[in-house]
């Protein structure tokens, strides 16, 4: 019989990644599965069309199909944007580091039932996650200045590292914002604003965003709780194992998990307690792959609800076109939001909203702005005079973006492909995806506001972004996104959720998820602050129940 | 169809053509196992690899309708039909097929309208077959359903403008011309990146190419 861990966690992201490190630091013994290879600085450069046009760096070997509806017809390719390696997504993340507000704890309350939503309250409050904010944020040293932001979720202890220098274009939308009787203020960020936690400070190389960090001033978990854990010689990290099932025993426990290694070679760990942290999309495939006859519809499945209730965040872009470089190939993704406009107030037409930030995303390198960016507009044109003309403008243009929350939908959702297999023959994750109305009134809504904040900022050209790959219509979802939420929910009652207030499977005792998988809603946030969090307090229940023996 | 959904159907169409006809779906992942020899010998050369004499001739004939020279450097200048020679022999190898029958299209269109080449007309010449080509409007094009021209177009379109503002090594954006043209001063990972004064607009940005 093979030597058997205390805990497999499968994933080495936001999630399994703090847990790794504190249970480690607690002296569990842990075998950590990651699909992905190692990466590191000095992998990690910033070759717009080697990490963002070609997409070489981080996922190789991913693929997924996408469907707007059970009678669309699927398309194959890679829409989530992902980073399978040591470190998970979080490696190339722009490390935007929001606290959610109290109220996106509990939107089934405060908004009522949504028809074609399933809306649903968090088994925790905002104060059961508050102290575990706090511990993420220094753990992972956010900078900025949240007193700045009079709409900021209470918090007790102030972020850890000050901010850090304002961008030229944060400094324009900001103007602009304050004319229109906003507050504007600097987007927190888990990036060292000065040397912390003996990594150094930024130095603000402009690509950050689906970049891993040359110099790990980028709070990751490959920068922070990797290492620590690896320090402590309780962690057994096997890389390049895709872990295709769960298997349980005679009980309904799990008892590990089974993976493929590179050469597709079977192998198989046992553990006392598994916790997945495979990302929204990947949790819910090994879940669903995981089929036995206690179990027939996959794992901690009873509920029907692995896999649905898949949320992303639309992103409304705008942008506006200046006379002066605005300097966005500086520094990282945002520098400047502002959160006036968030409160959920359905006289808009529509419920809940989003935090509106100027951002780099498309104008830190002029390929993708180029190639994306101007074949829509009304200065300019996809090609000839006009397209050299909006390549001019590439150091000059603003771009402004919503993070929108949506409405889940149980619909909405991640399954198993019956057709496309990956290289190991495995079937890929299936995702389908359609809009909620009130994402697209919201969506509409926030274009417009937007639209003025650029006016105002004094722009000469203004036009809606409409990138392709972000817009959504009555006809059109977007495929992908780095915001992954939904698909293995957490809640009280079994029926409807497939996790406890613990992320512990109701019907699997030693089964946890970690990922993102577990917000029932997403805010109008990036997400990944919460996740961190989030995995801090599962990590410290876990603790204190084993140490009590309860597990 | 309102002109809202119009506009859908043809960001629609963009979206699928860009991820299906170049950088995208399965293709993709078949187009990213590493060639490092193959490159490293594609790449020191700054001849046709892939593509014949002629078709590079044609083919750079068109970049340089996609991205013109004006007072400033276009594709012409920047070597973008390198680039994507290049790119045609490592990462993009499958889209040689594309280029192959495309390039012949395009040929067979200016042929049938003007009795010459491509790169033999004038540029509004050149510039009224691609317009057609972009729209799915020429009837001279011969590769029907087998090869849509938007798909060819859309190809050509992307893959040009990614040899004006890649990094050099890959070919194109020679001498840093489309970087000059884009007022983008060049990567910094591997050089130090910014100050905090030049992040707030304090201090000049000096490019890479004058450091």
């Amino acid at each position: 019989m093979a030597e058997e861990y205390d805990v497999c966690v499968i994933g080495t992201g936001a999630g399994g990644g703090v847990m790794i490190d504190q249970l480690t630091a607690a002296g569990f013994r842990v075998v950590a599965l990651e699909r992905g290879g190692r990466v590191g600085p000095l992998d990690f450069d910033d070759d717009e069309l080697k990490n963002v046009i070609r997409d070489q760096v981080f996922s190789p070997h991913q693929l997924e199909t996408y469907r707007f509806d059970a009678e669309s017809e699927s398309v194959t390719g890679r829409f989530s944007h992902l980073a399978h390696c040591v470190g998970g997504t979080i490696t190339h993340w722009a490390a935007w580091s929001w606290r959610f507000q109290p109220d996106d704890f509990e939107v089934l309350s405060k908004e009522g039932p949504l028809a074609g939503a399933n809306l649903a309250d968090w088994p925790i409050s905002y104060e059961d996650m508050e102290p575990f904010y706090t511990k993420a944020e220094q753990d992972f040293g956010v900078a900025g200045d949240n007193t700045l932001n009079p709409f900021a979720a209470p918090q007790k202890t102030p972020l850890p590292n000050p901010r850090h220098p304002e961008r030229v274009s944060a400094k324009k939308f900001a103007a602009g914002a304050r004319k229109l009787g906003y507050h504007p203020f600097p987007v927190p960020k888990a990036i060292n604003s000065r040397p912390y936690g003996g990594r150094p400070r930024c130095m603000y190389g402009g690509a950050c965003r689906a970049y891993g960090c040359p110099v790990h001033a980028k709070a990751t978990t490959l920068s922070v709780s990797l290492p620590r854990a690896e320090r402590t010689k309780k962690l057994d990290l096997r890389i390049d194992a895709m872990v295709y099932e769960l298997p349980v025993d005679d009980r309904g426990r799990v008892t590990g998990a089974r993976y493929l290694d590179s050469q597709g070679n079977a192998h198989e760990v046992r553990a006392r307690h598994t916790i997945v942290s495979a990302g929204a999309i990947g949790t819910p495939q090994l879940l669903l792959l995981s089929k036995s006859n206690r179990f027939p519809d996959g794992l901690a499945n009873g509920s029907g609800q692995v896999g649905r209730n898949l949320t992303f965040h639309h992103h409304p872009s705008v942008i506006g076109v200046f006379d002066e470089d605005l300097r966005t190939y500086t520094g990282f993704e945002s520098h400047a939001a502002f959160d006036d406009l968030h409160a959920s107030d359905s006289e808009r037409g529509f419920i809940r909203g989003g935090v509106v930030a100027e951002l780099n995303t498309f104008t830190h390198q002029p390929i993708a702005y180029s190639a994306v960016l101007a074949g829509d507009q009304p200065f300019g044109a996809s090609w000839g005079a006009g397209l050299k003309d909006r390549i001019r403008a590439f150091p000059r243009t603003l771009t402004l973006a919503l993070i929108g929350e949506e409405m889940p939908m149980e619909e909405n959702g991640v399954d198993l492909d019956p057709e496309v297999k990956d290289r190991f023959g495995l079937p890929v994750p299936r995702v389908t995806k359609r809009q909620h109305d009130n994402d697209l009134a919201m969506y509409d809504w926030y274009e417009k506001k937007l639209l003025e904040v650029a006016e105002a900022a004094g722009a000469k050209h203004v036009a809606s972004g409409r990138n392709p790959e972000l817009h959504i219509s009555k006809t059109q979802a977007q495929k992908g996104n780095a915001h992954n939420h939904g698909t293995a929910r957490m809640g009280v009652d079994p029926s409807k959720s497939v996790l406890d207030k613990w992320c512990r499977s109701h019907e699997v005792p030693n089964l946890w998820v970690v990922d993102g998988s577990f917000m029932p809603t997403t805010a109008g946030y990036n997400p990944t602050l919460t996740i961190l969090a989030n995995a801090y307090r599962v990590a410290d229940h876990f603790v204190r129940e084993a140490k009590k023996g309860a597990l | 169809m309102s002109d809202h959904d119009e506009r859908q159907a043809g960001l629609d169409r963009r979206a699928f053509l860009q991820r299906g006809g170049l950088y995208g779906a399965g293709l993709l992942v078949a187009l990213n196992l590493p060639r490092p020899d193959a490159a490293r010998a594609a790449s020191e050369s700054t001849k046709p690899v892939v593509l014949t004499e002629a078709e590079w001739a044609t083919l750079e004939a068109a970049t340089a309708r996609i991205i013109p020279t004006d007072h400033e450097p276009g594709a012409k200048e920047a070597n973008c039909v390198n680039f994507i020679d290049k790119a045609l022999a490592n990462e993009d190898a499958a889209a040689v097929p594309l280029y192959k029958g495309g390039l012949a299209g395009l040929d067979g269109v200016a042929k049938a309208r003007h009795a010459k080449a491509f790169a033999a007309l004038d540029p509004a010449e050149q510039d009224a077959i691609l317009r057609d080509l972009e729209k799915g409007q020429a009837p001279e094009w011969a590769l029907g359903e087998q090869l849509p021209s938007t798909m060819f177009f859309e190809t050509l379109r992307v893959h040009t403008i990614v040899g004006f503002l890649a990094d050099p090594s890959y070919g194109g954006n020679a001498d840093f011309a489309g970087w000059r043209v884009a007022g983008y001063p060049g990567p910094r990972h591997r050089r130090g990146g910014f100050t905090p004064e030049q992040v707030e607009g304090k201090a000049p940005v000096v490019p890479i190419w004058e450091r």
